[in-house]
């Protein structure tokens, strides 16, 4: 056996279900395959997670090569450093994002020697045939990673893609504006399809496009009901193996492969609650993952927050979906604009509650949901050093959420109609490091900010008592 | 030199060192002040409802206590300065605030500034990262949204008379802040960098028909200094983002350079733009602040088969005022933690020594505890381009 994969073996990851500790070989196998593809002649595509024209690759039979993917693979296996330095070598600051610093050391790398790096993880990441550039409204790396790496390969061609949402504002509506934002969205996605078309010599089937939208609106539905199924007490899963699950939900949308997964996943759960097995067994504090990417490299500190008897039932990291029912799509056979009206609601789901509450927001909005129906004791965040995207406003939003759950009594409507006190307080911690780079990270310092949580939860529980 | 010029002078210095004094004294007779963030708000809009668009600033000598409490430190420190200046209470006068969707750090924390303030109105525009027909057509719909949004708050419709009327006044201003750089020309220029930078900068935190009148001033005291107070020295540009303290600009000149020409948000980037007069206005203003205004964060399609066009279509614009201020070198200045700019460095510099112009990179945190760590390198940069 190498002594790569006698590494792997021996520090592999505790998962509570059987569907997450599939993972790893599945990204093994969708990482290869783009190997495969490559061989075959099949067309390469760069692209970003939750791009939502997963439906339009997959319906012109394009093979993804998810960049952020690979990057992650790189941070779990603690192998970034490497293609971080080389990146930093060539004038990228070490401040700007690690996932797009990993992969343009890597790409630069690979370029330059005309074949894979040394001991690439996971056989590496092939050359793709074009890339597809994201200019959604949040992540300027997202923005400008493929323009940057292009310096290297200049003969990739770049399809660069608007997907905008307006942010939320008291004096708006998102209805008064919701119809120019379609017509943009959709005509970048129109773009999107000439622009394959161009590449790949072959024209879109907008009948099997449709299919896959279907697919993907029945797989959003499946995952929303099986995370639900996370409410149980005790949680049957938690955020250590959603950080796995979340594989399927953002590489594998619009696959039959990715719908299976989630059916299984939900049968499991199922079937552990019926058994009232958790996460762990005896259950003491019940967290929520409220905010940031995860570091791929410390996956293990979730089995240590286990350890101490705290589970995470649920998370806002990788949770981009809801029930269908919820947006209410207009009526159109137009699949674009299906896709272009589902990013839109999606997005702006929580505005409506954010309006019914002076000072709030529609992502403490969304937290409080979640604290509410899964019986949170407490908050944890991650603060990423090099992406401003998913980490800048966190401390603000527990700021309101302590607005909220006060450390003191409050007098609250009960089921009985009558007001009665209560008190809920909601401890928080934000941890800090990073998404990819080590370098940023202290076992020892993180776990003892954790001890410390942990007893700050109990005196809390001790206190309520 | 006649008084009221020299005065001129006196009055860009002061204003300078006391950011927001004339806002203050207008806010007391009753004017009314939205202050705004970055190039990527169109100014005009806010005139035209009756408003004094002001620039929010930062302050590299300020340490960053307040704002800290509340929003992260990974963000672009240059804008976590003017957020904590906002909480102190330095622009308690802006009654409204206007943030564009420039980069993640302003997106981000938009809810952040609004709450955080409680001012009475804000509003966040929404610009697309592409410069297509669709994209052009969205951003102007986006425009609109704001003039309607700003137009309810101020409790009027805003009339294509008084934009038309805005965007003259603009225009105007623009023009006389080229007319400054005309002064860079000369070897030794007639006016150092950290001087223009004063002026240009002071500019935005007024009413624009009395900064107008300050550049006349300006231009006027200029134009009578018959020999220039500098000395020949290496032509340095200076390439980046939103440079609104100058000392950088006096770090580069006391290590023995004139700063002549730059590729700044508060500078050519933003100041040489003018917005069309012909048709209608909210087109020609779309165009201008999507297309024209030419920042790493809008992302512009490769044009032509090679690379090395792909960076001329990008970058032409050093290219030609490294060619017009006869540029000896580049200081290519960025913030920490800046995506936009930051995945733009090696490009900017590949494109800098296609044209053979020595490029220094600094990468700094918009404090002022920075000064020594820089000048010892841009000294051994001049020593070497000397």
């Amino acid at each position: 056996m190498a002594e790569e994969e006698k590494r792997e073996k021996r520090e592999k990851r505790r998962t509570a279900t059987k569907a997450a500790a599939m993972i790893g070989p599945m990204v093994k196998e969708f990482i290869g395959a783009t190997h495969r593809a490559k061989q075959e002649g099949k067309k390469l595509a760069f692209t970003f997670i939750c791009c939502f024209y997963e439906e339009i690759i997959r319906a012109m039979d394009i093979v993804p090569v998810w960049t952020e993917n690979f990057a992650g693979i790189c941070g779990a296996k603690r192998d970034a450093e490497r293609f971080l330095a080389r990146a930093e070598s060539l004038d990228f600051s070490r401040s700007l994002c690690t996932y797009a610093l990993c992969g343009i050391g890597f790409d630069q790398w690979r370029e330059e020697l005309g074949e894979m790096p040394p001991d690439p993880p996971w056989g590496g990441q092939p050359r793709p045939d074009f890339m597809l550039s994201s200019g959604q409204i949040l992540c300027d790396p997202r923005n400008k990673w493929y323009q940057a790496v292009q310096q290297f390969m200049p003969d990739v061609p770049i399809y660069h893609l608007g997907m905008p949402w307006p942010l939320y504002e008291d004096d708006i509506e998102v209805s008064e504006v919701e119809d120019y934002y379609i017509k943009y969205i959709v005509s970048e996605l129109r773009g999107l399809i000439k622009f394959l078309e161009r590449q790949t010599q072959r024209k879109m089937d907008y009948d099997r496009l449709s299919e896959l939208v279907d697919l993907s609106e029945r797989t959003w539905n499946l995952i929303w009901e099986t995370y639900e199924l996370r409410r149980a007490v005790p949680t049957p899963m938690g955020t250590g193996d959603a950080m796995n699950t979340m594989v399927p939900l953002v590489f594998m949308m619009a696959t039959q492969e990715g719908y299976h997964f989630f059916v299984e996943l939900n049968k499991e759960l199922k079937e552990k609650i019926a058994r009232k097995e958790g996460v762990i067994e005896d259950e003491k504090y019940r967290l929520i993952w409220g905010g940031g990417l995860p570091s791929w490299f410390a996956l293990k500190d979730f089995n240590y927050f286990n350890s101490k008897g705290a589970v995470f039932p649920v998370e806002t990291t990788y949770r981009l979906i809801e029930p269908m029912y919820r947006l209410n799509i207009p009526e159109t056979n137009d699949p674009l604009e299906r896709l272009a009206y589902r990013w839109f609601r999606y997005w702006t789901y929580w505005y409506d509650k954010a309006k019914k509450r002076p000072g709030s927001e529609p992502d403490v909005e969304r937290l409080i949901q979640y604290i509410e129906d899964y019986k949170i004791d407490g908050v944890v965040m991650h603060e990423a050093f090099s992406c401003r995207t998913w980490h800048l406003g966190l401390i603000w939003q527990l700021n309101q959420l302590n607005k909220i759950y006060k450390p003191i009594p409050v007098l609250v409507l009960g089921p009985n109609g009558k007001k009665r006190e209560e008190k809920r307080e909601l401890p928080s911690l934000i941890l800090e490091s990073d998404i990819v780079d080590i370098s940023s990270y202290s076992e020892v310092d993180t776990r003892n900010q954790i001890d410390a949580f942990i007893e700050t939860l109990d005196s809390v529980k001790k206190q309520g008592v | 030199m006649n008084e009221k010029n020299s005065n001129s002078m006196a009055r860009v210095e002061r204003y300078y060192q006391d950011y927001g004094l004339r806002a203050r004294e207008l806010k007391e007779e009753g004017k009314r002040f939205i202050g705004y963030f970055c190039s990527f708000v169109p100014v005009e809009i806010i005139n035209a409802a009756g408003f004094f668009p002001f620039r929010l600033r930062g302050d590299v000598h300020e340490p960053i206590t307040k704002g800290d409490t509340q929003l992260e430190t990974i963000a672009c420190p240059f804008m976590r300065s003017c957020f904590d200046l906002s909480l102190k209470g330095m622009y308690d006068f802006c009654e409204g605030l206007v943030i564009p969707h420039a980069c993640d750090s302003m997106t981000r924390t938009y809810s952040v500034w609004r709450y955080s303030l409680g001012l009475p109105y804000s509003h966040f525009i929404n610009i697309p990262h592409g410069v297509s027909e669709p994209a052009l057509e969205f951003f102007k719909a986006e425009l609109n949204t704001f003039r309607k949004s700003l137009g309810r708050y101020a409790g009027r419709d805003i009339p294509d008379g008084d934009l038309v009327e805005a965007i003259e006044l603009y225009n105007k201003n623009r023009k006389k802040a080229r007319a400054l750089y005309e002064l860079r020309k000369a070897d030794p220029p007639l006016i150092s960098g950290s001087e223009a930078s004063r002026v240009l900068t002071v500019a935005m935190s007024l009413p624009v028909t009395e900064a107008n009148a300050l550049f006349d001033d300006v231009l006027a005291a200029l134009r009578d200094r018959e020999v220039s107070p500098l000395q020949k020295a290496p032509r340095i540009m200076v390439d980046g983002a939103c440079i609104d303290n100058i000392d950088v600009f006096k770090l580069i000149e006391d290590s023995g350079a004139n700063v002549v020409a730059d590729n700044l948000c508060i500078g050519t980037r933003d100041y040489w733009l003018h917005v069309s007069t012909e048709g209608d206005p909210m087109d020609a203003l779309s165009r201008r602040y999507l297309d024209k205004l030419n920042c790493p964060r809008t992302y512009r399609d490769k044009v032509g088969e090679t690379y090395e066009e792909d960076l001329e279509s990008r970058f032409g614009t050093m290219g030609a005022l490294s060619r017009e201020f006869k540029v000896d070198g580049v200081i290519l200045y960025v913030y920490k933690y800046c995506d936009p700019f930051g995945f733009e460095v090696p490009a900017r510099k590949a494109y800098l020594d296609s044209l053979n112009i020595p490029v220094l990179y600094l990468e700094d945190e918009y404090s002022a505890g920075t000064i020594g760590r820089l000048r010892t390198r841009i000294q051994a940069f001049l020593e070497m381009i000397g």
